[in-house]
């Protein structure tokens, strides 16, 4: 492996060092930034929130209403994309795959990039999403930054910092970069630092401490005037991040995300862009328990995650068709180890793998088109072929359960889906429809008594498990005036062979908090409706108005509920401007969660609501633009916790902030 | 400059990317408490006439527990193997008294073609110390004549706990021997499970003259039920067990066959009940099933303790 990246990146230099000579040119950059086709939907602009500009990754996507968070602490939050758990979306950052290292979902790829790193967040719903690999729930791309060449030498920066009361968080995080005609520069280093957080009833909520630093370095030369060389890393480490929800901490989790990419832009004809990107990444995630007195048992759970890749895609373009093509592959080895510790210490350990070395390789072709019918309304199609291949290194673990299980097992996902979008007048209407496959995760396939805190059952994979089948409508409708809009949208999935732990009589527990073992089975089908209703209304020039309404139905095939639905939530914000001063207050809260899932460890949650405030002004220190936040979080210093925190530990109570950010 | 530049980026890629902690090395750490021996070695020979015989087993070392025994009998003059003989073999264990006893075991050896060596196998139930020997008294004929010899040997411990044994008294007042067979290197996954069951057959007559095989009479029981459980005896375990395992059955090799899956390695206990082939329980007893975090596994009555 490591052979490889220092192959990777010897590939690199040398590529660059031919390309030193190019000849200059005289073409405008418009050219250069030609734009990406616009099939990309609605990716989110500025990575901070209405309230709080100095967001951490996890905040800025619980703004988006297609996502909710499983939480474990005040770190690492797993994202939830249309009520699924991360093994049914796709999460890359720039199409490239990581996967994380930690069993416990304790590290989502979201926990190894830093708010000043990303441009943007792109999300899609559903199959659309299956630009990246095979998806069900739909895909979540962390966009970096990513500067463009420029004709005079331009240096551009920002520093942030801040501190939160009531975690004692500070913060600090500086990005900075260099443009010119042929190079270009990027550059991030944060670090963020926090203690317990203390609930709405002023209780310390123990183990619930984080601190992170991470750094970027991008680097791009023009080779041509339509060509471009950039190479990229992330270097990310968490170190003493506590988990209240979980028996175990984080003692440390490293990350290495690095990618060299190519870029080919044509002038004319109907290939416009090609870009190509191969990348490495390495995770490392080492748990912890001594600090958990009370835990029975001392146990190392070290684990690894390797993955390196390629993506390739061309984007074509020709009058009123626009498509992106796209080549996804990836090779990751995930590795887990349980190393449990006798009471006496001079016995013999007993030693297992959660993962025993799983490799997955996946190979993809993707196609998405877009086709304006008219000016108005235009066509959405695409589709993809994915091969999946795993193999088990110690099958004889994953025999034990499923005797005679092959240690190999290849799997064709195919997706398709469509979409039809018009407007009326001030009305748009959309409507469309997917089918895609997905392959279970190592976890799923593969995992071998992996411990889950929520229902406490220890989990065996099962590598015979089917593909699991999406099948997708969605429909949306809007209406948008010069002050006021309104957008309703709503999906169903039917998704066959849905893969859930069901409890195996079988078993017994190896983890001594667990009451029994599950294994992942399928169930012949579940369903999942997602509804949400957004409203925006400017009531003065300065006075805005925001409102979003969300609800979800998950049940299997026995009507049950699934687990970790969101009840029926909303937010409302109002937004005022005045001079340099900017002032926010937003509402939000779940009701009641009466569609609990007992069978899956869940009790019902209370209603809840939060109420947040802020004020910022904007100044100017030498020419840098400045600007000064103050807020709250949980002004009336609520005691809550959501049908989806993690053995449901409460939420922050009141929480103060500061920020300031400078420009330059 | 770009050669240097290019030496210090692979060297940081290399620091950063090696581990903190290294992965497990899964093989060593399975060969650490167990070594599995698969060569047969010379323990010992003896002359008898014009005739050498080998004695050999696993590792050229007879532990206690049981002993594959691999016998050749060379004729020293025309230096060939003899392979048409009624060959016996007799272990036996003189205490500081002088009473003999001895241990269950094959008498009458078979031949075995392939290998040009007589087979057999003896459970040694202690250790030779200076209290207690054994010896093996070996007899054969060739043109009708008898030969027979003796031979003092050395029983070591069992450092394999994978090949542990145990004795004990029956409900119907017979004396039982259980030895492990095989794996003698389990591994974290199905395994096939491989025992002896033997028991001491009371003489019925008066002993004629030394050795008296009938005195020393040791059977492979026949068609009994090895019912299997096993489980983890460690208290942070909570008495954890695995799926799948089968009970071990009798098959024509006269040993017992049956299947044990381990979830991970350390000291695991097979807990038996052993039914005779009425099934009715000559020994062991049901153990708990539940699960208790913190406290010691209860065994069953009957059971043996490996450790991998």
């Amino acid at each position: 492996m490591r052979y490889i990246t220092i192959v990777l990146l010897f590939w690199g230099m040398l590529v660059n060092a031919q390309n030193t000579e190019a000849k200059k040119d005289s073409i405008r950059e418009k050219e250069i930034k030609l734009k990406e086709v616009e099939i990309i939907v609605a990716a989110k602009k500025k990575i901070e929130t209405e309230m709080k500009m100095a967001v951490s990754v996890d905040q800025f996507l619980a703004s988006s209403d297609q996502i909710s968070f499983i939480k474990r602490g005040a770190y690492a939050w797993e994202p939830l994309l249309n009520n699924m758990s991360t093994e049914r979306s796709v999460i890359t950052i720039d199409g490239m795959h990581v996967f994380g290292a930690c069993t416990d979902k304790m590290d989502p790829i979201t926990s190894y990039v830093e708010s000043n790193n990303l441009s943007t967040i792109d999300i899609k719903s559903g199959q659309e999403g299956g630009m990246h690999g095979s998806t069900v729930a739909g895909s979540i791309d962390l966009k970096r930054k990513n500067s463009a060449f420029s004709e005079k030498q331009e240096w551009k920066g920002a520093y942030q910092s801040g501190f939160e009361f009531n975690n004692k968080q500070f913060f600090n995080l500086g990005n900075v970069s260099f443009a010119s005609h042929k190079f270009v520069a990027d550059g991030s280093i944060s670090y963020r630092k926090a203690e317990n957080y203390f609930d709405g009833n002023n209780n310390e909520v123990k183990h619930s401490q984080f601190k992170k630093f991470n750094t970027s370095l991008g680097l791009a030369y023009k080779t041509s005037t339509l060509s471009s060389l950039r190479a990229d890393a992330i270097f990310d480490v968490a170190k003493d991040v506590g988990y209240p929800a979980l028996p175990m901490d984080l003692w440390l989790s490293r990350a290495l995300i690095t990618s060299v990419a190519y870029k080919q832009l044509f002038k004319e004809g109907l290939v416009r862009v090609w870009d190509s990107k191969i990348y490495f990444n390495a995770i490392e995630h080492y748990m912890d328990d001594t600090t958990r007195p009370e835990n029975l048992v001392h146990m190392d759970m070290p684990g690894w995650s390797t993955t390196y890749g390629l993506v390739s895609k061309i984007n074509l373009k020709k009058e009123n068709y626009s498509s992106e093509v796209q080549l996804n592959a990836y090779h990751n080895v995930s590795i887990a180890e349980m190393r449990m510790y006798p009471q006496n210490r001079s016995k013999q350990t007993m030693f297992a793998y959660s993962w025993p070395w799983v490799t997955t390789r996946y190979a993809g072709l993707s196609i998405n088109n877009a086709l304006e019918i008219t000016e108005k309304s235009q066509i959405n199609f695409g589709g993809s072929l994915g091969m999946n291949y795993n193999h088990s290194k110690y099958v004889d673990f994953n025999w034990i359960f499923h005797p005679g299980a092959p240690q190999e097992k290849t799997r064709f996902l195919p997706s398709l889906y469509a979409g039809y979008t018009i407007d009326v007048k001030k009305f748009n209407f959309s409507v469309g429809g997917g089918y895609g496959h997905r392959a279970p995760s190592v976890s799923e396939g593969y995992g071998y008594y992996i411990y889950n805190s929520f229902d406490r059952y220890d989990y065996i994979g099962n590598p015979d498990l089917k593909n699991e089948i999406s099948y997708e409508i969605n429909a949306g409708a809007g209406f948008t005036d010069e002050k006021f809009s309104l957008k309703a949208k709503a999906n169903y999935f039917y998704i066959q062979n849905y893969i859930i732990g069901r409890i195996l009589s079988m078993g017994s527990p190896m983890n001594y908090q667990s009451v029994g073992v599950k294994g992942y089975t399928s169930l012949d089908y579940a369903t999942l409706f997602n509804f949400s209703l957004n409203a925006q209304y400017d009531i003065l020039e300065h006075l805005h108005w925001k409102g979003t309404l969300t609800y979800a139905r998950g049940k299997d095939n026995k009507e049950g509920n699934l687990p970790f639905i969101r009840p029926l939530s909303y937010q409302t914000s109002l937004q005022y401007h005045y001079k340099n001063f900017g002032f926010q207050t937003a509402l939000n809260g779940d009701f009641e969660q009466i569609n609990y899932s007992p069978e899956y460890g869940e009790d019902k949650t209370p209603s809840y609501r939060v109420w947040n405030l802020s004020a910022d002004y904007t100044f100017y220190i030498n020419n840098f633009k400045t600007v000064f936040q103050i807020g709250a979080e949980n002004v009336l210093n609520e005691y809550y916790s959501t049908y989806a925190d993690w053995g449901n530990i409460p939420r922050m109570g009141r929480n103060i902030f500061t920020s300031l950010k400078i420009n330059f | 400059m770009k050669f240097f530049n290019f030496c210090v980026i692979a060297a940081l890629f290399a620091v950063i990317t090696s581990c903190t902690l290294d992965k497990t090395d899964f093989e060593a750490e399975t060969n650490r408490d167990v070594t599995e021996y698969f060569e047969f070695k010379e323990v010992t020979s003896l002359n008898s006439g014009n005739y050498k015989i080998s004695i050999a087993a696993l590792n050229g070392t007879f532990y206690k527990g049981y002993n594959e025994i691999r016998l050749t009998i060379i004729n020293t003059q025309n230096n060939q193997t003899l392979n048409s003989s009624d060959v016996t073999c007799l272990p036996i264990l003189t205490n500081s008294d002088g009473n003999k006893t001895s241990c269950p075991h094959r008498y009458n050896l078979i031949y075995n073609e392939d290998g040009h060596y007589y087979s057999g196998y003896a459970v040694f139930t202690s250790i030779s110390n200076p209290m207690e020997n054994w010896d093996l008294y070996i007899g054969f004929t060739d043109n009708n004549q008898l030969h027979s010899g003796n031979r003092l040997i050395s029983v070591h411990n069992q450092p394999n706990m994978n090949l542990n044994m145990t004795s004990f008294t029956g409900n119907d007042g017979e004396k039982y021997f259980i030895a492990l067979v095989a794996p003698q290197k389990p591994r974290v996954a199905e395994n096939e499970l491989v025992a002896g069951i033997y028991k001491y057959n009371q003489p019925t007559g008066p002993a004629g003259t030394f050795p008296d095989p009938s005195q020393f009479s040791y059977s492979e029981v026949q068609n009994y039920t090895l019912k299997l459980d096993p489980r983890m005896p460690e208290p942070s375990m909570g008495n954890h067990s695995s799926p799948n395992n089968v009970d071990l059955t009798q098959k024509t090799d006269g040993l017992y066959y049956g299947v044990v899956n381990y979830t991970m390695t350390g000291n695991w206990t097979l807990n038996f009940i052993m039914q005779n082939q009425n099934g009715q329980v000559i020994k062991g007893t049901e153990v708990p099933t539940d699960f208790t975090p913190g406290i010691e596994g209860v065994k069953s009555e009957l059971y043996i303790d490996i450790l991998f």
